[in-house]
């Protein structure tokens, strides 16, 4: 191990005394390890920077060329995520750049699309999807360089309102069910509001006005009275974990009877270790086909991957480390494309490198990421939404997440797999 | 005029007396600083240039905020939001009404000054804490407003805008916008020195230090505060328009309290009631950030780091910092920066002399 330490230290400073060799590819990575959505955005975060770490360290980069990833927290203010786009842009000349959250992604399509760097969200927005501007919906642009990993907001919501459908039937319930929207008023939880507000209708939900609560924890209680005063049956939670938590704890202590949908970003099982049994029987998107413990071809990579920041290799890895290995590796993978024949890898060649391939997994990730395909007029990868069940059976102050987990005090149990419709309809919104 | 000041006071007129400028020393150093700035975008990198954009337009703001705090004696915790009402203007005025950049600029700067007078109006009753509540109600409701008039600012998503130009030329990088930032520091600096030699500028000073006699001596109170609040939300207008068309996104979330409070320690740090000194405080503001994380970057993956287990709370060293730093300034250096430089200039000056 030691030898093998040393071998690879000789390698990096070999890497750093022969720079006209090979120059390194910048790449930004914008991260929120302090903001509102911190919670979500440092496993995530942490999973893009082992990923290409560990590109540079197995694979020696791109093509030979290793990657300069310039990592900025942000504090999820959108204004300092798009001060930091222009400084990158116009200083270190990045090619490629992993993003975050809504409302920096949406406000940088246009500084994107015009200095054509392709930019690999953890906004699932819909509104990035449209890529060719052929939507013709208001407010939304082609956004030809924005690319994520996983179904849109939109996408899932529309996923888990068809479960809701069916799980209402299967329930013999009678009457229609009510749907409620929760979240804060910013862009990230707006996202799929209209989306989710629209098809709950034409599915024969009563959709009752929205709720909202901020995206930071907090008292939530009299949100959950107006839950229950609304008779709500399902509601939507478009906030990240932290804030959700307060809700569902405040909700448990009301005493309100709802099934919680979960955003894909609202839950995971750092959250159900802070909600307790609060959080018990929340449905939830998964973006990969395993979680943390379970086994797949492609978990030795990523348990890998993992050891980057974690050398002992005990850490346990949240549904969004996965997550964001996934994103940061589609990324590496349209580069090498871009590479290929002697390439240069630039923007417009990394974009064509998300075009290259069909049903996309990237290589050494069998089993973990999900297939996703993405075609010059449409950036929904996916439209596969895998519904998960947060299960928390016990007492969950005690024992790490890894314990508890293994236990099986807290257990992430597939639901329903719902594949959507490629609706022509559907895209942008 | 003399190159240097004779000892003791020869003046004999107002006109000699309110001079900015009393050596022909000071007026050629005027100048020369403003030709080296003019050449700092040939040898100075983006990131530099991007600092000295930055310390621009903060330092116009910082510059309303020291003629209502610093001159006039009132006080406002919701200078940001007046910032943001500028950027947001600027922003709409050019996107909605199609009024070309370097127009809309000025423009955004009476909107907001109209603004600021609406809400400095509670200024003509009332003082100290009970003006600092009234205008912290303004950076709640001005920002409840950014969040909500969609037609306005585009709601919560904010408004992309364009870059300035003049005469077919985009002004769209570090280099060429340093120049119109210069220009409007220049102007809006020249423009406040001498707002304190006329009348009204005498008005506000006399409002300051003590208003009873102030009234006494036929000024009217009410409209002195007032109008106040006015150039100051001009000023922060203008400088968050400069803002919105440098960065070319404008959204709520920039325009906080903690913003404001952040203007309040420009000109504490940089000296109540000093022109300069706003410019001043508005550059150490921009650079401490930069040294601190120069020096956490240095901090980072070190025996200290390490020990202390800084790890991930190390970027906040830099929030706190600044907190110390304000602390600091008001234990030790309460005329700020301006009062400890013309400190320096003295020593100089009298040199070897000094007592």
């Amino acid at each position: 191990m030691s030898i093998k330490r040393t071998v690879l230290g000789l390698a990096v400073a070999g890497g750093f005394a022969l720079p006209a060799a090979a120059q390194p590819i910048p790449v930004g990575h914008l991260m929120d390890n302090s903001g509102a959505t911190s919670d979500v955005g440092v496993p995530y975060g942490q999973g893009v920077a082992d990923a290409l770490a560990w590109v540079n360290a197995t694979r020696n980069g791109v093509n030979g060329r290793r990657l300069n990833v310039l990592g900025f927290d942000y504090g999820y203010q959108a204004p300092r995520a798009v001060a930091q786009y222009q400084a990158w842009v116009n200083r270190e000349r990045v090619v490629a750049i992993q993003g975050w959250g809504t409302a920096d992604t949406e406000a940088l399509v246009r500084f994107v699309t015009r200095d054509r760097i392709p930019y690999i969200s953890a906004s699932y927005s819909a509104a990035l999807t449209d890529a060719a501007g052929r939507s013709g919906r208001q407010g939304v642009e082609a956004a030809p360089f924005n690319f994520f990993y996983g179904p849109s907001y939109s996408d899932a919501l529309r996923g888990m309102l068809q479960w809701a459908k069916q799980d209402w039937e299967r329930r013999g319930q009678q009457g229609r069910p009510r749907y409620v929207h929760m979240g804060a008023n910013h862009p990230y939880p707006n996202s799929p509001k209209e989306a989710g507000e629209t098809l709950a209708r034409e599915l024969g939900f009563e959709v009752l006005p929205a709720i909202q609560f901020a995206l930071t924890p907090g008292d939530y209680t009299a949100q959950c009275l107006t839950l229950r005063n609304q008779g709500a049956h399902y509601a939507y939670l478009g906030n990240t974990a932290g804030s959700n938590i307060s809700v569902l704890r405040a909700c448990q202590t009301a005493g309100v009877q709802v099934q919680f949908l979960g955003n894909v970003w609202g839950m995971d099982e750092n959250a159900m270790k802070a909600a307790g049994t609060a959080a018990n029987g929340v449905v939830f998107p998964v973006r990969t086909a395993v979680v943390w413990g379970q086994d797949a071809p492609g978990m030795q990579t990523v348990r890998q991957i993992s050891r980057q920041s974690d050398q002992a290799g005990t850490a346990y890895r949240p549904v969004h480390y996965l997550a964001g290995v996934c994103s940061a590796m589609l990324m590496v993978e349209a580069m090498e494309t871009a590479a290929q024949n002697g390439g240069e890898v630039s923007g417009p060649r990394i974009r064509d490198g998300f075009y290259a391939r069909q049903n996309w997994v990237p290589r050494g990730l069998e089993g973990v990421c999900v297939p996703v395909t993405y075609t010059a007029d449409d950036h929904r990868g996916t439209m596969r939404v895998a519904l998960y069940r947060a299960v928390v059976t016990g007492d969950t102050a005690q024992g790490s997440v890894a314990d508890l987990m293994r236990a099986g005090t807290m257990r992430i149990e597939p639901v329903a797999t719902i594949e959507l419709e490629r609706r022509r309809d559907w895209l942008g919104w | 005029m003399a190159v240097m000041t004779p000892a003791g006071d020869y003046r004999t007129t107002y006109r000699e007396d309110m001079t900015i400028f009393p050596t022909l020393g000071s007026r050629v150093a005027l100048w020369a600083g403003i030709a080296l700035l003019c050449l700092a975008p040939l040898v100075l990198d983006r990131y530099l240039l991007h600092l000295l954009i930055n310390i621009g337009f903060l330092g116009i703001a910082a510059l309303g905020l020291n003629i209502l705090v610093g001159f006039t004696g009132q006080i406002s915790i919701g200078h940001a939001a007046f910032f943001g009402f500028g950027a947001f203007a600027s922003a709409w005025l050019h996107d909605v009404l199609h009024v070309p950049v370097a127009l809309a600029i000025p423009l955004a700067g009476l909107m907001t000054a109209m603004v600021g007078l609406v809400f400095g109006a509670p200024a003509a009753r009332l003082k100290g804490l009970y003006l600092a509540i009234a205008t912290l109600a303004a950076q709640f409701i001005l920002e409840d407003f950014f969040a909500r008039a969609q037609w306005f600012t585009g709601g919560v998503a904010g408004r992309v805008t364009e870059p300035f130009g003049l005469f077919g030329i985009a002004f769209d990088r570090d280099e060429t916008y340093f120049y119109v930032v210069l220009a409007f520091v220049v102007v809006m600096f020249l423009g406040a020195a001498n707002l304190m030699r006329t009348r009204d500028g005498r008005a506000l000073v006399a409002v300051r230090d003590h208003y009873l006699s102030a009234e006494m001596m036929g000024i009217n109170l009410a409209y002195y505060r007032t109008l106040s609040f006015g150039i100051a939300s001009f000023y922060a207008g203008i400088g968050g328009a400069l803002y919105a068309h440098y960065l070319l996104f404008v959204s709520v979330e920039a325009f906080n309290i903690l913003f404001s409070i952040q203007f309040l320690g420009m000109v504490i740090i940089g000296g109540l009631g000093s022109v300069m000194g706003s410019l001043m405080g508005a550059a150490f503001m921009v650079l401490l950030p930069e040294v601190v994380q120069g020096l956490a970057n240095l901090l980072a993956g070190s025996p200290i780091d390490r020990a202390l287990r800084l790890g991930a709370s190390i970027s906040y060293l830099r929030e706190m910092v600044i907190g110390a730093a304000i602390i600091l300034f008001l234990m030790f250096e309460p005329d700020g920066l301006a009062h400890r430089w013309r400190l320096i200039k003295a020593y100089w000056k009298l040199y070897p002399y000094s007592h």
